[in-house]
C-alpha cells in the first residue's frame, strides 16, 4: 500500500513537471511566432517607405531602380531567404542615405525620420526574435521534451540570421 | 512616443528607503514615463508605508542579506509572493518590467506569477557572482518567460551571456543630463583639488585605496586638496590618519543635487576608487555630464561605462601605486585633462532620460505586440480553471 502511495507521488510530480514542460514550450513556441509576426510587420513598413523612398526625389534613376528591385525581392522572399534580402536592401538603403545627408525637403526628411525609426525598432525586433527561436531550440532538444513528443506538431523554428552590422 | 497610453508596472527588487543605484534608476524612469502620460506602478520592498511616492506600492519589509559586497534589502517569501501576485491581478498591466529578475527577489516572484509581455533589466556585472548564479536552473525557465532582456552595460550583457546564456539588448541607466549642463565652477573646489562623492565609510567605495596613494599625489602636488561628499562620520576617519594627511582633506557632508552638478564641475579631478559591487556607476555618467575629468578604478560597470579609458581614465582597482600615477598625470597635464572631459561631456549626452526612456520604452512597444496584457500565470492553469478557480 505504501509503495503504491509513493510511486503515485512520484508519478503524479513527474506528470506535474511534463505539464510544466509543455507549457514552457508553449510559451516559447507562442513568443517565436509573435516575434516574426512583429518583425515581419517592421521589415513590410520598411519596404514600403524604401518604395516611397524610390520614387521621391532624393535618389537618381539608378538608386531608384536598385531600390525598387531590392524591396521587390524583400517583399517576395520566403522565410528561409527573408534575412539574405533584407540584408541587400538595408545595403540600398545605406548608400542612398550616406549620399542624401543633407536633403532640404520636409516630405523627403520626413521619409528619412521615419526609415531612422523604423530602423532602431527593426533592431530590437531581430534581438528578440533570434533570443526566442535560440531559446526554443535549445529547450526542444531537452531530452524529456523529445522522447515524450512536448513539441507535437509545431514546426522547428527557423534561425534568421540576420547581420546586426549593416546598420 | 504615441498617443496611447500605457499601463505599466515596475518590479523594484531592493528597498525602497535604502539609496541605491538601481532604486533612483526605477524612480526616475517612472516619473519620467507619468509625465509621458503613462500610468506607472511600482512594486518594491519597503520598511514602511510612510514617505513612498503615489506610484510606489509597499511590497513588505525587506531582509537585510549580505549580497554583492554590500547589504542588499531584498524580500521574498510566501507573504511576499501573495501581495505580488494581487499587485499584478489589481494593476491590469500592459506591460510588466522587473529589474534583477535572476536574483531571489520579489522581481523573480512577479516573473513566475505572471503571464505576458514581459521585460527584464539586468544591472549585475560581475564575474565573481557564481553564488548568485547558482539557482540557474530554477531562474532559467522563469527568466525564459522575458519577451526581452535588458543590460545596462556591456560587462552586465557579458555576465548574463554567461551565467544564463543569454543574450540582451544594452541600454545604460540614465541621468538627467540636462541638470548637469549649466553647473557652474565654484571657486572653493576647484583648483588642484581631487573630489569623491560617496558614503565613504563603506569599504568597497575605495576612499582607503585613495589615502594610501595621497603622500605620493603630495610629493608631487604639494597643494593638493581632496574634497569629500557623502554621509558618514568624518571625525573618527580622520583620527585614523597621519595628522599631516588631516589638513589636506575637507568633508562636504550630503550636498545637494545642484550643489553635487557644482561639485562635479569644479574638482580638478573626480575620482571614483570603488573597489567593486557597482552595477553600473550612473555617478561616473553625472560627473562626466558635469564636465569633470574622470579618474575610476578598472572594474568592469566602470571599465565599461568610460569605454575602455576612452571618456576617463581608469587606474589598476585597488593599487594605490596606480591610482597616484595617473591623478599626477591628469593634473599635471591641463590640456589633456580638459580634451578627456570634452570628449565625456559629449559621451554623456547619450545617457540622457530623453534618450534613454524612449529606448526603454520601445522596448516595451515591442514585447507588446500581440499581448493582451499582463495576466496571473495560475489564471490560465488547466485545472483552476475547471475548478472555476479564476480571478475573471
Amino acid at each position: 500500500m505504501n509503495n503504491f502511495l509513493l510511486s503515485f507521488f512520484f508519478l503524479s510530480i513527474f506528470a506535474w513537471y511534463l505539464s510544466f514542460l509543455a507549457t514552457r514550450l508553449n510559451r516559447l513556441h507562442h513568443r517565436v511566432e509573435t516575434s516574426w509576426a512583429n518583425l515581419d510587420g517592421l521589415l513590410q513598413r520598411r519596404a514600403a517607405v524604401a518604395i516611397e523612398i524610390a520614387r521621391s526625389e532624393i535618389s537618381d534613376p539608378a538608386a531608384s531602380l536598385l531600390l525598387t528591385f531590392a524591396a521587390h525581392q524583400a517583399r517576395e522572399a520566403t522565410v528561409r531567404d527573408r534575412s539574405q534580402a533584407e540584408t541587400g536592401l538595408t545595403g540600398a538603403l545605406g548608400i542612398l542615405i550616406e549620399n542624401s545627408a543633407d536633403t532640404q525637403n520636409p516630405l523627403e526628411q520626413e521619409l528619412l525620420l521615419e526609415l531612422k525609426d523604423l530602423t532602431a525598432k527593426i533592431k530590437v525586433a531581430i534581438a528578440m526574435h533570434v533570443e526566442s527561436v535560440t531559446r526554443t531550440q535549445m529547450v526542444r532538444k531537452k531530452l524529456f521534451i523529445r522522447v515524450f513528443r512536448l513539441a507535437g506538431s509545431a514546426p522547428e523554428p527557423v534561425t534568421y540570421e540576420f547581420e546586426g552590422d549593416v546598420f | 512616443m504615441p498617443l496611447t497610453k500605457k499601463r505599466i508596472g515596475i518590479v523594484c527588487p531592493y528597498g525602497w528607503d535604502t539609496p541605491g543605484g538601481v532604486k533612483s534608476h526605477i524612480g526616475d524612469l517612472a516619473e519620467y514615463l507619468i509625465a509621458q502620460g503613462h500610468t506607472v506602478s511600482v512594486l518594491a520592498p519597503s520598511a514602511s508605508d510612510e514617505n513612498l511616492p503615489s506610484y510606489v506600492t509597499s511590497a513588505g519589509r525587506p531582509i537585510s542579506i549580505a549580497y554583492n559586497g554590500a547589504v542588499a534589502r531584498l524580500l521574498f517569501g510566501p507573504v511576499a509572493f501573495s501581495r505580488v501576485k494581487s499587485w499584478i491581478a489589481d494593476g491590469d498591466f500592459d506591460v510588466l518590467h522587473l529589474h534583477e529578475p535572476a536574483i531571489p527577489s520579489i522581481s523573480l516572484l512577479a516573473c513566475w506569477a505572471a503571464e505576458g509581455p514581459m521585460v527584464g533589466t539586468f544591472h549585475a556585472a560581475s564575474a565573481r557572482k557564481k553564488i548568485a548564479f547558482a539557482i540557474t536552473p530554477f531562474v532559467e525557465p522563469v527568466v525564459e518567460k522575458l519577451n526581452a532582456r535588458i543590460a545596462v552595460s556591456e560587462a552586465a550583457r557579458e555576465t548574463l551571456q554567461i551565467h544564463l546564456d543569454t543574450d540582451a539588448m544594452v541600454v545604460p541607466n540614465g541621468i538627467y543630463a540636462g541638470r548637469y549642463a549649466d553647473a557652474t565652477i565654484d571657486p572653493r573646489w576647484s583648483g588642484n583639488t581631487i573630489g569623491f562623492i560617496g558614503r565613504f565609510e563603506e569599504y568597497r567605495k575605495g576612499l582607503s585605496v585613495l589615502i594610501e596613494a595621497l603622500p605620493q599625489i603630495l610629493s608631487r602636488i604639494p597643494d593638493i586638496r581632496i574634497l569629500i561628499a557623502g554621509p558618514g562620520d568624518p571625525e573618527s576617519f580622520l583620527e585614523k590618519l597621519e595628522p599631516h594627511l588631516r589638513n589636506r582633506f575637507t568633508f562636504l557632508g550630503t550636498i545637494s543635487e545642484s550643489d553635487k552638478a557644482n561639485f562635479m564641475a569644479s574638482v580638478g579631478i573626480y575620482v571614483a576608487p570603488n573597489t567593486g559591487g557597482e552595477s553600473f556607476g550612473i555617478i561616473l555618467a553625472e560627473a562626466l555630464a558635469a564636465g569633470a575629468a574622470v579618474l575610476a578604478s578598472d572594474i568592469p560597470a566602470f571599465d565599461s561605462l568610460l569605454g575602455g579609458g576612452e571618456y576617463g581614465t581608469l587606474f589598476e582597482s585597488e593599487n594605490a601605486h596606480d591610482l597616484a600615477d595617473k591623478a599626477i598625470a591628469l593634473l599635471e597635464d591641463p590640456v589633456h585633462r580638459s580634451a578627456i572631459a570634452k570628449k565625456g561631456h559629449d559621451y554623456a549626452q547619450s545617457f540622457d532620460w530623453d534618450v534613454v526612456a524612449e529606448r526603454i520604452y520601445d522596448v516595451y512597444e515591442m514585447a507588446m505586440v500581440g499581448g493582451k496584457g499582463v495576466t496571473l500565470a495560475s489564471d490560465n492553469r488547466a485545472w483552476n480553471r475547471l475548478l472555476g478557480r479564476s480571478n475573471e
